[in-house]
């Protein structure tokens, strides 16, 4: 690991006077310190952020504000989370361990990079760790990576699973830059896709700091389930994973959400499955036609056509738990 | 910071291991935790590439870090008389000659050993070592590369194939496994201190201090004796602990070229590559019988990976010549070289994998038969006589193993046909598999050292890597010299202590019990001369009627003949009473056969529409002769078995074909089974003395509880599914293809 400065800006404004290139914020660490060790991130000077930020979860109009710094396990015991945006709880549950939801916080969540083993392995050609020296995920071991979205620079999956809940309940991201502007980026855009730029995994603005995450009210707090498969029960991130939840109004689908994650660069929302879902009564057969449109334009890898089928499976029985879990 | 008042004393819990509260508390230290005065650090900077030549390194960058004192590479190093010269490296038979080659075989290799005051600036350094090589083409790719090798005899032929050729049913069947790492917790780790030009002292993670004493006098030419080593904690061996590795050696090296202590420590990347691993095995099973059920043949076949520079042969299929009858009997073997380290022992080694894929090939075969597989296997078990040696068994309770383990997982609601029991999404079936071990038994010395207050040290060199060793040594001695157990004290672990061999191969326990008991006999047989100077009585006294109590010497049968150790401490004028014994196996090594065995049940949950397996319910019934402690020898086999769930479903190390580097090198990457993969493991044992292996009566159990639990896995996918899943690990994706 190469040496550097440590300080703890005590809010906001100073974080953001002193935040440049070379200087990175750590909050829980539990990503950023792996890359660090692995010599993937070599900031010369590192800035606790985790009194600066709000660890808050609070009532904002009718939805809810999540401060940047709230831990990852808080989310899972808060009470308004669990009775209005229990989706958000469960995607957290399912990802990583008890000891790693205790550091890891709202903001650090949404910015881990990507688990492609190639990229945690800087002796491999790695386009996002190394523009230009190539992708060896491509033709390599890509058993774990994208089915869709992707192109021939990077075919990395955004590892996180509470970012799936917050993509199918359309959260904002409020982020403020290094001259005090805020900006509020709906979820849909603010991870990216590789395009030429694979380097990047998402659109926060240079040098700018998340200070919440926000979920406007919604109605999907009854109906929805989140599926993770993986390679065993804790500790893994996903093959595949699907966030769904249905607003159910007189045994029709009013409204729906899907989304998924181990699928591509960005948590990914099956837009057209939900059109097909709405105004449908549910049932396997309605569900199962969701799934043959989730999957029509999927396109696999080398080592990864599994996922199709995978992802067939999980998408009907997330829903189909949507009604009974 | 102190989190525990360790100065405290805390009794152990009479029926706890002898090292919880060292365990629990910190107190107890393991190899990377010894306080070594002026100690300094050093990191391994490793190859990336996997084949070739070292062209040249350049360690300006490297050198220019602030605290870095030396940097070992194969240009600049200490002498190292046991690697001299090519023939020194192949008569020592190391291993990786490690900084004595410019030659790179596998990637990950360590080019350079950077030593530095901090373990920071040690770390930093060797991250900005460059190196240039001469590249080759690597093959790391197993699959492709051993149908080009042959095959050759793995013992004796039994029959002929052709005797069978005609049999009523017949299966053939190809198995993969995929190479798996050990990762115990404790990464390795050693301190070497050159305490004198030919004095060398060693705080060492590994699973037998006699043998890292051994292979560094043979290294560097000194007496055996002038080499300390301690291993006092062991977190985890897994088999991993068996061999003395490269890393090792690196920080004896470094400790003599900077005259200093030195400490390695490997990062767990570095886990994967420097320590050894499963190999990947290919296996295939041609198995016969007649109309009746009963075996007439086998052809078992196996290949396994190795190095560019080491032979490691795993000997796969002698499992097959070991649990059932056969009259016609042939297994082959052969080992495929490619650009990897070498792999070596891990839990259950070969047999696991052997048996992999025996016990799925009669599963297969009942199938075939439509019979019940436990009935099929009842028909041939050889319990009275091993096939191999003709010998008669000592004990073999295998049988008792099934039928016990039957009644407990219901075996009666498994159904004939596959795919019958559903529930929901859900298919519900059963499997079952069996595993065997040679029960050995090696040589070994205990010392016991006794106070005048009554209370005695047990010490020998042996390791607990987290078996129950000390608590079992602690229940032994406690019966056989009637010392109460919070009396006895136990130190282990340590190279000044009566020496054994390695705690590996479910011998641990089986070789020191003998040595303890040993030992116990000739404290009591001291201590009753000592008495005899005050009680006549004594003169006759044989060692079963003499009892150590709290206070004194009795003489059970004899109204009780007391002595105090004040008395006999006073009247001897005695500091302490000292023993010490040695034990070892004999002629009923020339009589009988010997092993311990293991049966696997399983109930398993497959969801059809995702691919996911859940474990439903998991049995394991073992005979390992006598239990000494059940605690730990249920511990023994439930993790066993967590690892034989992990063999099953999850475990492998990806190597990349393109690249070389193996994917994943991490415990985020590589998946081994969590508690949430596994219900909980329902042990039970036959508990029977097998009365000619040792004094204790007890058969190793360590190995032989992961032996055919994968294959009761997969074969209760099958009846569950009707697919047959032969590569391991079976993940979903596999279910779901
Ligand atoms: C073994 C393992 C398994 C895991 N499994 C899962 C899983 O299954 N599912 C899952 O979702 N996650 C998983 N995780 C990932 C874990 O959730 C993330 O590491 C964690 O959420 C990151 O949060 P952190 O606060 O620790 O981030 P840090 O490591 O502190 O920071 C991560 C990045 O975010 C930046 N950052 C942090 N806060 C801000 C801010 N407010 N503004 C701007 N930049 C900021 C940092 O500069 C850094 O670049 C796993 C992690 C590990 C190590
Ligand atoms: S998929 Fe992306 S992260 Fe993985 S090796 Fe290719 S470029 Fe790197």
């Amino acid at each position: 690991m190469k040496p550097f400065t440590f300080s703890k800006p005590e809010n906001l404004g100073k974080a953001l006077s002193i935040k440049k290139d070379t200087v990175q914020f750590i909050a829980g660490g539990t990503n950023l310190l792996d890359l660090m060790k692995k010599n993937i991130a070599g900031p010369d000077a590192v800035l606790d952020i985790t009194t600066a930020l709000s660890s808050k979860i609070e009532q904002q109009g009718k939805g809810v504000r999540i401060g940047a710094m709230v831990r990852n396990s808080a989310i899972t015991t808060d009470k308004t989370i669990l009775s209005k945006y229990p989706l958000v709880a469960k995607a957290v549950l399912a990802g990583a361990s008890p000891q790693i939801r205790n550091m890891a916080s709202t903001a650090g969540n949404l910015l881990q990079r990507t688990r492609c083993p190639y990229f945690y392995d800087i002796t491999t050609p790695c386009n996002k760790r190394k523009p230009g020296s190539g992708c060896s995920a491509i033709n390599g071991e890509n058993r774990m990576n994208a089915i869709v979205g992707y192109n021939e620079q990077c075919v990395a999956v955004h590892p996180s699973d509470l970012c799936v809940a917050l993509a199918a309940l359309d959260a904002t991201v409020a982020t403020t830059d290094k001259n005090k502007k805020q900006l509020s980026i709906p979820f849909k855009d603010f991870h990216k896709l590789p395009g030429d730029t694979p380097q990047l995994d998402n659109n926060l603005p240079a040098n700018a700091i998340i200070t919440s995450v926000d979920i406007a009210e919604n109605p999907f707090s009854k109906n929805f389930y989140y599926l993770k498969l993986r390679d065993r029960d804790s500790y893994a991130f996903a093959l595949v994973s699907v966030a769904a939840a249905l607003h159910l109004q007189d045994n029709h689908i009013a409204d729906a959400r899907l989304a998924s994650g181990g699928v591509a660069h960005k948590p990914w929302r099956w837009y057209e499955a939900e059109q097909y879902l709405k105004g449908k009564a549910p049932s396997a057969s309605t569900f199962s036609a969701a799934a043959d449109i989730v999957i029509k334009d999927v396109k696999p890898l080398s080592n990864n056509g599994f996922k199709k089928s995978m992802l067939r499976g999980a998408v009907e029985t997330a829903l189909q738990n949507c009604l009974t879990a | 910071m102190r989190l525990f008042n360790t100065k405290k004393p805390v009794a152990a819990r009479a029926e706890g291991r002898v090292e919880a509260v060292a365990k629990v508390t910190g107190s107890g230290k393991y190899a990377a935790e010894y306080e070594v005065k002026n100690v300094c650090y050093g990191v391994l900077a490793v190859s990336a590439v996997a084949a070739g030549s070292i062209k040249s390194i350049d360690l300006s960058k490297a050198k220019q870090v602030e605290g870095v004192l030396d940097i070992i590479t194969h240009e600049h190093k200490p002498l190292v008389p046991g690697m001299a010269d090519e023939a020194k490296i192949k008569e020592t038979r190391f291993g990786l000659p490690i900084f004595h080659t410019d030659k790179i075989y596998f990637r990950g290799q360590p080019i350079a050993l950077v030593i530095a005051d901090t373990l920071e600036n040690a770390t930093y350094a060797a991250s900005l070592i460059d190196a240039e090589y001469n590249t080759e083409k690597a093959n790391v790719d197993f699959e492709s590369t051993h149908p080009g090798v042959k095959l050759s005899s793995a013992g004796k032929e039994k029959g002929t194939l052709d005797a069978w050729s005609g049999a009523a049913h017949i299966v053939e069947a190809e198995y993969n496994v995929q190479a798996e790492v050990h990762n115990p917790m404790e990464m390795h780790a050693t301190i070497a201190h050159w305490t004198a030009d030919d004095k060398l002292v060693l705080y060492d993670k590994n699973q037998g201090v006699n043998n890292v004493q051994r292979v560094f006098a043979r290294l560097f030419n000194i007496p055996p004796q002038n080499i300390e080593v301690s291993s006092e904690f062991v977190g985890g061996g897994f088999g991993s602990g068996l061999r003395v590795w490269p890393h090792a050696l690196a920080s004896v090296m470094a400790a003599k070229q900077v005259k200093r202590p030195v400490k390695v420590v490997l990062t767990r990347p570095q886990m994967f590559s420097l320590t050894g691993y499963r190999p990947a095995a290919w296996q295939k099973v041609k198995l016969g019988a007649d109309n009746n059920g009963k075996f007439v043949g086998i052809l078992h076949q196996s290949k396994n990976n190795t190095s560019k520079y080491e032979t490691f042969s795993e000997g796969i299929t002698r499992i097959t010549r070991m649990v059932y009858n056969f009259d016609n009997l042939k297994t082959e073997q052969a080992t495929v070289p490619l650009h990897l380290s070498t792999p070596t022992w891990m839990r259950g080694p070969g047999d696991c994998t052997g048996a992999f894929a025996l016990e799925c090939a009669i599963d297969e075969l009942s199938h075939k038969m439509q019979v019940d597989p436990l009935e099929l296997r009842m028909k041939n078990l050889a319990v009275t006589t091993d096939p191999e040696s003709g010998k008669p068994w000592s004990t073999n309770f295998v049988n008792e193993c099934v039928e016990k383990g039957a009644a407990m997982i219901n075996w009666k609601e498994r159904k004939q046909v596959p795919g019958t029991l559903t529930d929901g999404e859900w298919k519900i079936g059963y499997g079952m598999g069996i595993g065997m071990w040679g029960a050995g038994r090696g040589n070994a010395s205990a010392g016991i050292s006794m106070q005048k207050d009554g209370t005695i040290t047990v010490k020998t060199a042996m390791t607990d890597i987290g078996t129950g060793t000390g608590t079992a040594i602690q229940n032994i001695t406690h019966s056989s010299t009637g010392v109460a157990k919070n009396k006895i004290k136990i130190e282990l672990g340590h190279s000044d202590f009566p020496a054994t061999g390695s705690q590996g191969g479910s011998t641990g326990l089986s070789s020191i019990s003998g040595a303890v008991s040993a030992v116990c006999d000739a404290l009591k047989q001291k201590l009753a001369t000592y008495a005899l100077v005050q009680k006549e009585v004594y003169k006759n006294a044989a060692l079963p009627d003499i009892l150590l109590s709290e206070t004194g010497v009795s003489y059970k049968t004899n109204n009780n003949e007391f002595v105090s150790y004040a008395d006999i401490w006073k009247k001897n004028n005695l500091t302490t009473v000292d023993v010490e014994a040695s034990s070892g196996p004999g002629e009923e090594r020339q009589k009988y056969a010997f092993c311990s065995s293991a049966v696997h049940f399983c109930r398993v949950k497959v969801n059809i529409k995702t691919g996911k397996v859940k474990i439903d319910r998991m049995v394991s019934v073992a005979d390992g002769g006598r239990i000494v402690n059940e605690k730990p020898a249920a511990n023994q086999i439930s993790g066993a078995v967590v690892g034989g769930i992990g063999m099953a479903l999850m475990e492998e190390q990806l190597a990349d074909k393109n690249l070389g580097n193996l994917v994943g090198n991490d415990l985020a990457g590589y998946h081994f089974a969590v508690n949430a993969d596994a219900p909980v493991i329902e042990v039970a044992f036959i508990n029977k003395t097998d009365p000619n292996i040792n004094p204790s009566g007890a058969k190793g159990l360590g190995e032989v509880g992961i032996i055919g639990s994968a294959a009761a896995i997969a074969n209760a996918i099958f009846n569950a599914t009707g697919k047959r899943l032969r590569d391991l690990p079976i993940t979903p994706d596999k279910v779901l293809a």
